[in-house]
């Protein structure tokens, strides 16, 4: 168990290490200078420069440098934003709860639905449900989402008025920022329309979320109708079948701790996709998360704010994987015995 | 009353455009608390039969029989929820492959106490989980595991194929039932092992009246006990009746080819570089399987009216299908009761 721990961390240890040499190797890539994608500082007069250079290693081996670059990275020194001027680390760790928040709601409703349906899809009793639902994941998962999202605004924000078309909280909720998670910091918040927050922040939430979670769910629908069907066939489960166990306990003790492995595998695999694709939403909805501020400066050429948003998207990418490979782990009893590290 | 009463059982493999008879009419019959051996080579089928009674087959296969008792009842007229109470309540299997039967994601002890019936028990729930803890200790040790503590929190690829298959029979027989099919229960065994299984489940057919199929292609591991024998071949069940009178007395060419074909090392009558007697030919697959009696291109005796598969005859209890029986003459080998 601890070996097998140690291992995904060395794991991640090596990609973080390739992650920021490609990082550091960008401020030599981009066409501007080196200083300044390093600093971030746009204009730098004469005598500033040796001042700065010297500050940033910049007299000596690329080594050093990086060794320097990695040092101010721990320290939160990730350089200023051309445009703004503000700290990379700050407006960074500013946006990204949003993204964390919208993308775990994401996953987690795909999770609740594309389940049951991929069990019912499975069954062999029903051959219709399997083909109703196997043909609406189809549409899912082969409708462009930036579509889809400016569909459902058309029909549930603008026709319907449901809910709003962008946005995470209504401007008139003003709700103290501390943990940057929206939800928690309404609960921890001492206002009195608690309540009226809650509801707006939800109606919120629902466009994006659906969203973003079509995609993952038709995979996930898929994956599980096929694991599950798999799983039942296997001769465990019909010699469990003979036991005399319900089928109610036949799905609880054997077909769901088996069949729900290839599924967790796929979350894992699938969650970079999630985050691309949150990007997407991000920007049609006007979510203030990671996503968009990473489009905007992509838009405005600021280097160093795309070296810093690389940095944590990737870092993001990998903490997901290695911790669905960890719930792997624990469900598979085989995973635990051949454990070397890989994605 | 009859255990097990089958009339003309079917078992078709549904493909696409046609239906192969994997088992075709095969009549069966067993007494309360008997022990009956199924035997043929592999590929004839005999563990299509045993899947098919505890409808284990999924639906590329079709069943059918004319009749098909289990102790008086009929399970063909039973909705389909109440077969399978009543077959999950009173017969249990032993499998051919004990660890692709195990579920590889959980331990071995919740496994095992998921086949004890919850009648069994009274009392309050830490008092009941107790008494199930024991009894599946008392299991293990009874089938020969002295390690419990070791195996019950093991999960399956952990463990040798031979203890698999120990859980595997202990799971079995967790519930007494009143049927218990063994699917070449021995094979994956060491001898010692196979022998102390075979001595386990003979004390508790003769203690707890527990009917056995014990379906093997080792003559010797079952001519020593079995009351009665079922020869099948490619899918027929071609001769069936008590033991003795299968060894000395074979109707059919086959099952004396059969046993022919298991030399004696023990008579010492077999020569030095002497040819050891194997019947001409192999079981044909099922998309060519023969018309009539499956038997035929491979059949010494076989003649023009083999070409129709003969009606099941009788002579002194004595069940086969064949036109042209052997006649009543003691066997060269002196074939004697291992």
């Amino acid at each position: 168990m601890f070996n097998y721990f140690y291992r995904k961390l060395s794991l991640l240890f090596f990609i973080t290490f390739g992650v920021t040499v490609f990082v550091f190797s960008l401020n030599y890539l981009f066409p501007t200078d080196v200083l300044s994608n390093m600093s971030g500082i746009t204009s730098i007069n004469e005598i500033d420069y040796e001042k700065i250079a010297q500050q940033y290693n910049l007299n000596d081996s690329v080594i050093t440098q990086y060794f320097g670059f990695i040092g101010r990275l721990l320290d939160g020194d990730w350089g200023v934003s051309f445009i703004t001027g503000t700290s990379i680390f700050e407006q960074v760790f500013r946006v990204l709860p949003a993204t964390i928040e919208l993308a775990m709601y994401a996953l987690f409703y795909s999770f609740i639905v594309a389940i049951p349906l991929g069990i019912l899809a499975s069954s062999e009793n029903h051959p219709w449900l399997d083909k109703s639902i196997l043909a609406l994941s189809i549409v899912g998962f082969s409708m462009p989402i930036f579509w889809l999202a400016l569909l459902l605004i058309l029909v549930f924000s603008i026709g319907l008025g449901w809910f709003p078309t962008s946005g995470r909280l209504s401007l008139i909720y003003d709700i103290p920022s501390s943990s940057g998670f929206l939800f928690l910091d309404i609960i921890r918040s001492s206002v009195d329309y608690k309540s009226e927050a809650f509801a707006d922040a939800f109606r919120h939430l629902v466009l994006p979320t659906f969203v973003l979670a079509a995609y993952p769910t038709t995979v996930l629908i898929r994956t599980t109708r096929q694991s599950m069907k798999d799983v039942m066939n296997t001769s465990y489960v019909k010699a469990a079948k003979i036991k005399g166990l319900t089928s109610g306990q036949l799905l609880r003790r054997h077909g769901l701790r088996n069949g729900l492995l290839p599924v967790i595998q796929m979350l894992g695999i699938h969650f970079g996709t999630v985050i691309t694709l949150a990007m997407v939403t991000e920007v049609i909805f006007a979510w203030p998360g990671v996503g968009s501020w990473l489009v905007d400066a992509i838009h405005q050429r600021d280097y160093p704010a795309i070296q810093g948003g690389l940095l944590v998207i990737s870092g993001m990418v990998f903490v997901a994987t290695i911790l669905f490979d960890l719930l792997y782990m624990i469900f598979d009893p085989l995973a635990r015995r051949h454990g070397h590290g890989k994605i | 009353m009859r255990l097990l009463d089958i009339r003309n059982l079917n078992i078709e493999l549904l493909t696409s455009d046609s239906s192969i008879k994997a088992v075709e009419s095969a009549n069966f019959s067993m007494k309360m608390a008997e022990v009956s051996g199924l035997i043929g080579e592999s590929g004839s089928g005999k563990s299509l039969v045993a899947k098919a009674l505890v409808g284990m087959l999924n639906n590329r296969w079709e069943v059918t029989a004319d009749r098909l008792h289990f102790m008086g009842q009929d399970l063909n007229r039973m909705s389909e929820s109440k077969r399978r109470k009543v077959i999950s309540d009173n017969i249990s299997m032993i499998y051919q492959e004990p660890r692709r039967c195990l579920d590889p994601t959980s331990n071995i002890f919740s496994q095992l106490e998921e086949s004890l019936p919850d009648y069994e028990f009274s009392g309050w729930f830490g008092a009941k989980k107790e008494l199930r803890i024991k009894k599946c200790i008392r299991l293990l040790h009874k089938v020969g595991i002295k390690e419990h503590e070791k195996v019950f929190n093991s999960y399956p690829h952990m463990l040798s194929e031979g203890i698999c298959q120990k859980i595997m029979i202990a799971m079995a027989i967790a519930k007494e039932p009143k049927l218990l099919i063994a699917d070449e229960p021995t094979t994956s065994l060491e001898g010692d092992t196979s022998l102390k299984v075979i001595k386990l489940l003979k004390s508790l057919n003769q203690l707890k009246e527990m009917g056995v199929i014990f379906i093997t292609h080792n003559l010797f591991s079952i001519t020593s006990w079995a009351d009665s024998i079922n020869v099948m071949y490619c899918g027929q069940l071609i001769e069936s009746g008590l033991t003795k009178n299968i060894i000395n007395a074979p109707k059919h060419p086959y099952t004396k080819a059969l046993f022919d074909s298991e030399p004696d090392f023990k008579s010492r009558d077999i020569n030095n570089k002497q040819k050891l007697y194997a019947l001409k030919g192999t079981i044909p697959t099922l998309q060519h399987l023969p018309i009539g009696c499956r038997l035929g291109p491979r059949c010494p005796n076989a003649q023009r009216a083999c070409v129709k598969i003969p009606e099941q005859q009788k002579i002194k209890g004595q069940f086969f299908r064949c036109h042209y029986p052997l006649q009543q003459k003691p066997l060269q080998n002196n074939w004697k009761k291992a």
